[in-house]
């Protein structure tokens, strides 16, 4: 090839002088990140040591599979879809009311546990109460309602509330602190007091981000909702593990069809009302692609 | 010395955008190897567009433009594509306004993506560079003189230094043509004159043809044997920055200088 | 009073009409509220039965608040399946998620069918909840780790891939532009202009994605596919809540020390 020569000229002296930016560094060793993938890949190695499966199975995954999925989808049963549209329709209700009430209490609650809204002392509790309530799976605080309000949709929306002001009240107050420290400055200087802070200087700028989180929290207790079916608080959740119990594999298969075309279909909306209060337009923000070279 | 550029010709080279606009009106040109072209013009004038058009990043609509070896075409012409296209790209190097560095890696792995064409898909999905290439990365530093930074990430780099980072990945690609989109024009005056130097001598050490496009008419005239003057797609100029008078100046860029195309004057203001 | 300002008027000085905003946000209330009311029918809200049973939830309470420690060892293989089930599926779940994810952004997928069919793929198995899949595999693939692992990889390949394609759709696109221009194919760019930039976002959606794993591990169980969910099973069907007690203790404090880790390396990260 011609150009075989052109960077292969001995390269020029390095100048004297404070030539830093001559000389050829060393490679650095970069002992914490090789400790760090050690450490990372050990615990994986260990995992896999020690967790008792049997691998053989993984074999005729794939037979199964289709074996399975023929079943399911071969085709599916019909005759009970109005039983699992209304069971649907009861699952979203869980993960609305779930939703309104997880607001009702979280919403003051995150503003209690904003730094500058609230004295330290209550900050930290509330902070501590969010934690505690992240940690704990919905179906688990189902179980500890269940003896208060009986199995009852109703107490599955309960959970679904509890479980929904950990992560708005987190969200809340992350971002009532992040707003902008301009407006919340304007404000105090005005005399305004808490209160007023809060409506003008406040809530104002976090208002699009917070909305968008509630329809967020609500797309994730849609899916909540129907792991709740299994402990028997009702929904579309109960109606397929019975039908996975009982092997009725074309019911499962409608199920699936439903729970998926719902789920998307309330994804799709609550994705464009979020990019409606979020960036102002109800389609996603574009790439910021320019210029794309071609093939 | 001897000259290892290739030469670059236009034959009625056009482009037309999809929203109509006419990028280039039918370019008809001539570069022999191993010339340092400067090329200016309003913008919008279609000087991008020339650039981008030799390494095939804007595709041509009709016409053809042979580089070294290789020849682009446009629609219904057989177009270049995949591998062969992705040859005519290796050979050559296109340094860009805004640098286009990726910010979080390291400088040589930035000056490694020269290398990408002649590196298998194991070698470059595993980030497991031949010694031979890392040595020609470390080289293209040396040249642009900023080896010292190879294990830094780019981002921390100043503008001027990303830039001649962006020289040497177009450096470690061992071109025959070197383009460079309006290559100072993120960067203030003092490193301006930095990086067109290094332009300058590469094309003079190396022999490698440098095609720069500029908005500044001093700068295109101090550092380029031969300067192309583009209006509305065309060329309306073509000699040496000796030749590019007053008048020149007007057929560019359809009135009198003023201290916006003047880095000198910018650089006062 | 909504007079049309003559376009030649001094427009500054004069005051405009209040604009009508106030009517889309009503209507917005009223629809919502409906909404609600319609939910809260169907699910059938009743908020006086808390209020009749509020003893019960005392009861309960105290009893949560005094974990029967003795039950601890029982815990034990339980607790280490769970945390197995969580560091297997998050590490073949990420391995699947990172080439998807570059299927998946139109950033780096130049080919529109494509990306269409694989963001529609992606749709598709994020729409499926966790327990969902643990259920069906259970009944494919036998009760056990195994099924568990398989629907937390679903799962997780369901979340890391549309939180990194986005951040792959935000990114600049310069460095990858370079790098086509210099004869590379779209993986070569991808891998060596792209992926070091998304590093950062990849690690801590990761790091994110072990710590829910933690989280829907202990869940899974109840249908029989593995870790401390079994558990959770067999004590709630005997009101051991002395026992549950423990059990919700323990995914505490595994949760919280995650997320204490985690948010500390994603510090150092970005």
């Amino acid at each position: 090839m011609s150009v075989e020569t052109a960077t292969s000229k001995p390269a020029p002296a390095a100048p004297p002088g404070p030539g830093r930016l001559h000389q050829r560094p060393a490679r650095p060793a970069h002992w914490g990140r090789k400790a760090l993938w050690l450490l990372v890949s050990l615990i994986v190695v260990a995992a896999f040591w020690s967790v008792k499966i049997k691998w053989s199975a993984l074999a005729d995954f794939g037979p199964q599979l289709v074996k399975y999925l023929g079943l399911m989808f071969g085709p599916p049963d019909w005759s009970k879809f109005g039983e699992a549209f209304s069971a649907v329709v009861l699952s979203v209700q869980m993960a609305w009311i779930g939703t309104v009430l997880g607001i009702l209490i979280s919403f003051p609650l995150s503003f209690l546990a904003a730094r500058g809204l609230a004295p330290r002392a209550v900050n930290w509790p509330l902070r501590v109460l969010f934690a505690v309530i992240r940690a704990v799976p919905e179906v688990v605080i189902a179980i500890l309602i269940l003896s208060v309000t009986g199995l009852t949709p109703f107490t599955g929306a309960l959970a679904l509330a509890v479980g929904s002001v950990g992560t708005l009240g987190k969200w809340g107050y992350e971002s009532f602190e992040g707003v902008d420290p301009g407006p919340k400055e304007a404000v105090r200087s005005t005399g305004g007091g808490t209160l007023a802070l809060i409506r003008w200087g406040i809530w104002p700028s976090a208002a699009p981000e917070v909305l968008s989180f509630w329809l967020y929290r609500f797309e994730i207790n849609v899916r909540a909702s129907a792991i709740l079916g299994l402990i028997g608080a009702g929904g579309i959740g109960k109606m397929l593990t019975d039908n996975v119990q009982f092997r009725n594999w074309d019911a499962v298969g409608m199920l699936l069809l439903v729970v998926i075309v719902v789920t998307m279909i309330i994804d799709q909306l609550s994705g464009a009302v979020r990019n409606r209060l979020v960036n102002g337009s109800w389609r996603p923000p574009r790439s910021r692609g320019r210029n794309r070279p071609r093939r | 010395m001897e000259r290892t550029g290739a030469d670059i010709r236009f034959e009625n080279a056009t482009v037309t955008y999809p929203n109509g606009h006419a990028g280039l009106k039918g370019i008809t040109l001539d570069i022999p190897a191993g010339q340092m072209v400067g090329v200016v013009g309003l913008s919008g004038a279609g000087k991008s567009t020339l650039v981008r058009t030799i390494n095939g990043l804007v595709p041509l609509s009709a016409g053809s433009i042979a580089v070294g070896g290789h020849t682009l075409t446009g629609r219904g012409g057989t177009q270049l594509r995949g591998r062969e296209l992705r040859e005519l790209r290796s050979n050559v190097g296109m340094v860009f306004q805004s640098f286009n560095l990726a910010k979080r890696t390291t400088v040589i792995n930035n000056v490694l993506m020269g290398r990408l064409y002649h590196s298998p898909a194991w070698r470059t999905l595993l980030g497991a560079w031949k010694n031979d290439d890392v040595e020609l990365a470390m080289r293209a530093l040396e040249r642009v003189e900023i080896v010292g930074k190879a294990y830094e990430p780019a981002a921390s780099l100043s503008g001027g230094q990303q830039q001649r980072v962006a020289i040497a990945r177009a450096l470690a690609q061992r071109p025959q043509v070197i383009l460079a989109d309006e290559p100072v024009a993120s960067l203030d005056p003092p490193t301006s004159h930095v990086v067109m130097r290094d332009l300058a001598r590469i094309n003079a050490e190396l022999g490698i043809t440098v095609v720069v496009n500029l908005h500044f008419l001093d700068l295109a005239r101090t550092y380029s044997e031969r300067l192309i003057g583009m209006r509305a797609g065309e060329i309306v100029f073509d000699g040496t920055g000796a030749e590019a008078d007053e008048a020149v100046f007007e057929s560019i860029y359809g009135r009198s200088l003023t201290a916006e195309d003047v880095l000198e004057a910018r650089a006062e203001l | 009073m909504s007079q049309a300002a003559a376009p030649s008027a001094p427009y500054m000085g004069q005051r405009p009409s209040k604009p009508r905003r106030g009517r889309p946000t009503a209507a917005a209330v009223v629809v919502l509220a409906a909404i609600t009311v319609w939910a809260g029918l169907g699910v059938g809200v009743d908020l006086a039965a808390i209020g009749r049973n509020w003893q019960n939830a005392v009861v309960n309470t105290t009893q949560l608040l005094q974990p029967d420690y003795a039950f601890f060892p029982k815990t034990i293989p339980a607790l280490l399946e769970t945390l197995n089930m969580a560091v297997i599926a998050t590490f073949i779940g990420s391995l699947l998620s990172v080439p998807l994810a570059f299927l998946a952004s139109r950033a780096t997928n130049p080919n529109a069918p494509l990306l269409g069919a694989v963001r529609f793929g992606m749709n598709l198995i994020r729409s499926v909840p966790d327990i969902l899949y643990a259920a069906i595999l259970v009944a494919v693939v036998g009760v056990g780790a195994l099924s568990g692992i398989m629907a937390l990889v679903l799962f997780n390949v369901g979340i890391i891939v549309k939180l990194v394609s986005e951040a792959l759709d935000a990114e600049d696109l310069g460095a990858q532009e370079a790098a086509l221009a210099a004869g590379a194919t779209w993986t070569g760019a991808n891998r060596s202009a792209m992926l070091p930039q998304i590093l950062p976002s990849l690690a801590s959606q990761v790091l994110y994605t072990f710590e829910i794993n933690i989280r829907a591990s202990t869940v899974i169980g109840l249908v029989g596919a593995g870790g401390l969910g079994i558990l959770i099973d067999n004590v709630r069907s005997f009101f051991r809540y002395h026992e549950l007690s423990l059990i919700i203790l323990e995914i505490l404090v595994m949760v919280l020390v995650l997320e204490a880790l985690s948010s500390a390396l994603r510090k150092r990260l970005v």
